[in-house]
């Protein structure tokens, strides 16, 4: 058990990925009702616009000098990709039956991936994705890679500031009073299109932070990324109660925790020899999430869904 | 000889392919309470629901203090003047008293007036303020009308609209309700009140409109209505 | 009820996401030139996008190279061959759509393809019922050709039609457990695959002869196709006082996970089959990747004077992909469709018969030349008869060979 630290640690900052995408499915959920089922993609072209900005910068830049315009250049992508989407392919069916904008979102996310593997160029196969090259750092018995010591800084500034944001802002009153009762906020004389449009805009920001946390731990981007980060962030966000942004990020980290606690120690357990490892470790964050939707059909915080949007 | 604060002409709003309001006029004048009585279904709420422009008027003129309202969006139309306090009271339930009352001044920038009126509903209904930070799910349902008024009152309206505001309320609630209308009333605030207790309604009303399947079938002050033969056969319960 | 709903509805999105996603890519549009006289289609099927990519298109542009080298000298009169190239994602389920595709189209006489083991079990009897040849450049597990009893000694062909120019992980993993044992000097390895046909198999037969060779296991795991995170794995064989890691799968996973175990300070090479050695190994994996090692089918092809003209033409066309791994037995299993097809066309006056398909599996079991990676014939299964392996290691980012044989028991 002796590497146990390190283990929480891996799941830690897996989870922290998670969440952060989550925080984008649980926001448009808390608000229009809408699985946005294109945010896996919406994830991979944050990160695809992130690696756009170092590419034109001059060869050789510090990375600590194109870190932050790279931050800017992915969130400029996925917000404009998502605010598209919102405006174009779900505002027109925001009154159509609920199946509507589901399949929208499913053939969206398809169309994304396919623009992003014909149109960027070599996108066929992976792009390698640039590494800060120092690290790792020994905290205990903990390394911590250097892409992870970017996602231990970035993921709780970002929920902290969200967290503000929501309850302190006159644009986060107005998301959470859009998210109870969307008519009487415009009673109130609140836009809600405009809020509905911000709640896709700031899942768009998370979901750029998280796609260069991700470019800056497995040194590459690929457009066929937001698939299955997109379904473990939204397994993250339905496990939190979706609905709830601290849900979202609780559910992204006991997911994280779930997979490298169940990959590290099930096979030690007698008997579970074949049912542990890696390749295991999926099907065990699904029983966990099975178990808890049997117990607490509204995720673990669902309690108060929605009313957080 | 009282103004026009309200002058709607000739309205059609449709579901679909179901008109739910088949051409009605109506009037209502500055610092008077107005009201629309009619069954269920008669078209009351969707003439309020279009008024504030969460439906859209598929023909028809709504002029309200001089302008036309027919095509400015809901969020727009609060700012011009006109409180919407909606049928089932729609209060936000996960939030504060104090939230809610905010709320209702969204688009008010004047912070020591948004304290004012703040406490100036607390006073108006006690209760809310002894519960200020609790939230408003938790209240009963005359306390949650207190509150949906008292929202609608923080954007400091032209024209304050009651849909249904005695709806699921104890005789004692009920009272305090319109006792309240009467008091904003004398306190200059203009009213357009949709009842179904029509007595109760008519008997504080300058002016009233029977409403009956999307139409307009009588007119009058509320004293005449009031003792008006077929009001009082299908609205009063009496035969 | 809402959250029942958000369950149900969760939960079959999942699944049919997941199908989704397996779903038919499509192929790029082949070379076809308007031909005069009889075409003749050689089909491709390979990963082309995605996963293993890089190897599957270099698979298409080898196969591109040998059909344009026979259509510029004529090799059979009067027919023009062209390549129609099939994306099979690597998913088997895929495979099998372009196999039945490629049956259908009455103008494909042969087929080059797969890349993986996996999606060639899923489509051997598809063209075995259509009598349609098929070569793989690169498939190495034993049973496909010899049943899946051959460990014990049973070997039986099940696919008539069903040929390769690699030759197995029977030997490959064997060979690798000798130059880890022998020549590295490996006591203590940790075993890794990716579940797949390809994968498990060799990384069973890789345990097998280094436990043989006295070596010990130190532990072993599963990966998932697809895996990109490899923190907690990595952690384990870091615990586990392990000398190297032997990888059984695709350079994709490999890449990331040689990466990531460097990264934590663990600084063992990783060892895997022809399925990692690939440049895009080196290049995503970067300077983690120095010092790995991996098998491959035949001798190196960049060292084969036979090979110089096809590698020139590859790189003056600017083909994509890597055409080191399998370019050059894609090339030649071409070849070998081509050269039967001219024999099939010169036994019957100069025209491709009706039975064309029947004749040339019999023409290309019958194959006997010396192609561009090696002597190019086959064996009672299908196998190729040319034995040769070759260990590369990572040096200075590059793959260079290191020892290149035969393995001998």
């Amino acid at each position: 058990m002796h590497t146990l630290p390190q283990q929480l640690a891996n799941g830690l900052f897996l989870g922290s990925t998670y969440g952060l995408i989550a925080i984008g499915y649980t926001m448009v959920y808390g608000i229009v009702q809408l699985i946005n089922f294109a945010h896996g993609e919406i994830f991979m072209t944050g990160g695809f616009g992130a690696l756009t900005v170092y590419l034109v910068l001059p060869h050789g830049t510090s990375l600590w000098l194109a870190l932050p315009l790279m931050l800017i250049g992915g969130a400029a992508t996925s917000v404009l990709i998502a605010l598209g989407a919102e405006r174009f392919a779900y505002r027109p069916l925001r009154t159509a039956p609920r199946l509507a904008p589901l399949i929208a979102a499913i053939g969206l996310s398809l169309a994304l991936q396919q623009a992003v593997h014909n149109l960027y160029p070599k996108a066929t196969s992976p792009r390698v994705f640039p590494q800060i090259p120092s690290g790792p750092w020994h905290l205990a018995n903990i390394d911590i890679q250097s892409g992870d010591l970017f996602t231990l800084i970035a993921a709780p500034i970002c929920m902290v500031v969200l967290a503000l944001f929501v309850r302190k802002s006159r644009t986060g009153r107005a998301m959470q009073a859009t998210a109870q009762d969307p008519d009487t906020a415009q009673l109130m004389g609140i836009d809600t299109n405009r809020i509905i449009a911000t709640a896709f805009a700031i899942g768009a920001v998370f979901a750029a932070v998280a796609a260069i946390c991700y470019g800056l731990r497995y040194g590459q981007v690929s457009y066929d990324m937001g698939f299955e980060a997109g379904l473990k962030a939204f397994t993250a966000a339905v496990l939190g109660g979706i609905g709830n942004i601290y849900g979202a990020m609780l559910g992204g980290l006991v997911l994280g925790l779930a997979e490298a606690l169940a990959t590290a120690y099930i096979s030690d357990i007698p008997g579970m020899q074949q049912l542990g490892g890696q390749a295991w470790a999926p099907v065990w964050a699904f029983v966990l999430l099975i178990l808890v939707l049997l117990l607490r059909p509204q995720g673990l915080l669902g309690e108060r869904v929605a009313d957080r949007a | 000889m009282s103004t026009a604060l309200l002058e709607v002409t000739d309205l059609r709003v449709a579901y679909g392919k179901i008109e739910a309001v088949k051409g009605i006029s109506f009037t209502v004048n500055q610092g008077e309470v107005t009201t629309l009585i009619g069954t269920n279904g008669a078209g009351k709420t969707t003439t309020l629901r279009t008024l504030s422009g969460l439906l859209k008027p598929t023909a028809g003129t709504i002029l309200f203090d001089g302008q036309a309202l027919n095509t400015v969006p809901a969020h727009k139309i609060v700012a011009l003047g006109l409180a919407h306090s909606p049928e089932g009271r729609h209060i936000f339930p996960r939030m504060t008293i104090e939230e809610n009352l905010l709320l209702g001044a969204f688009l008010r920038k004047d912070a020591p007036g948004i304290t004012e009126d703040v406490e100036r509903a607390y006073a108006l209904f006690p209760i809310l303020g002894e519960r200020r930070k609790q939230a408003a799910g938790t209240l009963s349902g005359g306390e949650q009308q207190m509150l949906a008024m008292g929202r609608a009152l923080m954007s400091r309206p032209k024209l304050l609209m009651l849909d249904e505001p005695s709806m699921g309320l104890s005789p004692i609630m009920m009272q305090k309700i319109m006792a309240t209308i009467v008091e904003l009333k004398a306190n200059g605030t203009t009213i357009l009140l949709v009842e179904q207790n029509a007595q109760a309604a008519l008997s504080l009303s300058d002016q009233g409109y029977v409403m009956q399947t999307g139409q307009i079938v009588l007119t009058g002050t509320g004293a005449e209505l009031l003792t008006d033969e077929s009001v009082r056969k299908s609205y009063l319960g009496e035969d | 009820m809402r959250h029942r709903s958000l369950l149900v509805l969760s939960i079959a999105l999942t699944g049919a996401l997941t199908v989704t996603a397996c779903g038919s890519r499509g192929g790029s549009k082949s070379g076809g030139d308007s031909a005069s006289g009889t075409t003749v289609t050689i089909g491709v099927d390979a990963p082309l996008s995605g996963q293993n990519s890089a190897t599957g298109l270099g698979i298409q542009y080898g196969v591109q190279i040998a059909v344009d080298d026979a259509n510029k000298n004529k090799t059979v009169p009067g027919v023009t061959f062209k390549v129609k190239p099939l994306d099979d994602q690597a998913q088997p389920a895929t495979g099998q759509q372009n196999a039945t595709s490629l049956v259908a189209d009455s103008s494909v006489l042969g087929v080059v393809g797969p890349l993986n083991s996996g999606v060639a079990q899923s489509m051997q009897q598809v063209f075995e019922t259509a009598n349609l040849v098929e070569i793989s450049p690169s498939n190495t597990n034993p049973a496909l050709t010899q049943g899946p009893n051959w460990a014990s000694g049973t070997k039986v062909r099940g696919y008539k039609t069903y040929f390769r120019t690699a030759t197995t992980d029977a030997l490959q993993g064997a060979y690798a457990a000798q130059y880890a044992t022998g020549t590295a000097k490996k006591k203590n390895a940790f075993v890794v695959d990716d579940k797949q046909t390809y994968g498990a198999g060799l990384a069973g037969i890789f345990k097998d002869s280094f436990t043989k060779d006295g070596g010990t296991i130190a532990g072993t795991d599963h990966v998932s196709t697809g895996d990109k995170d490899f923190s907690t794995l990595v952690t384990k064989i870091k615990s586990s006082g392990a000398d190297m890691l032997y990888y059984g799968g695709q350079y994709d996973e490999a890449s990331l996970l040689s990466k990531q175990l460097k990264a934590a300070g663990d600084a063992i090479p990783l060892m895997g089959g022809d399925g990692i050695f690939s440049a895009t190994y080196v290049s995503v994996g970067g300077a983690g990747t120095e010092g790995d090692l991996s098998t491959s089918v035949g001798s190196p092809v960049d060292g084969l004077a036979t090979a110089q003209d096809f590698i020139a033409k590859y790189k003056a066309a600017k083909y994509p992909g890597d055409y080191g791994t399998y370019g050059g037995y894609s090339y030649d299993a071409a070849t070998a469709i081509i050269k039967a097809v001219a024999s099939v066309a010169a036994a019957n006056g100069g025209k491709i018969p009706s039975d064309a398909r029947a004749k040339i599996v019999d023409g290309v079991q019958k194959a006997d030349f010396d192609g561009i990676a090696g002597h190019v014939s086959f064996d009672e299964f299908g196998d190729t008869t040319n034995k040769q392996l070759t260990v590369y290691q990572v040096t200075g980012g590059k793959w260079v060979s290191v020892k290149t044989g035969a393995f001998t028991g």
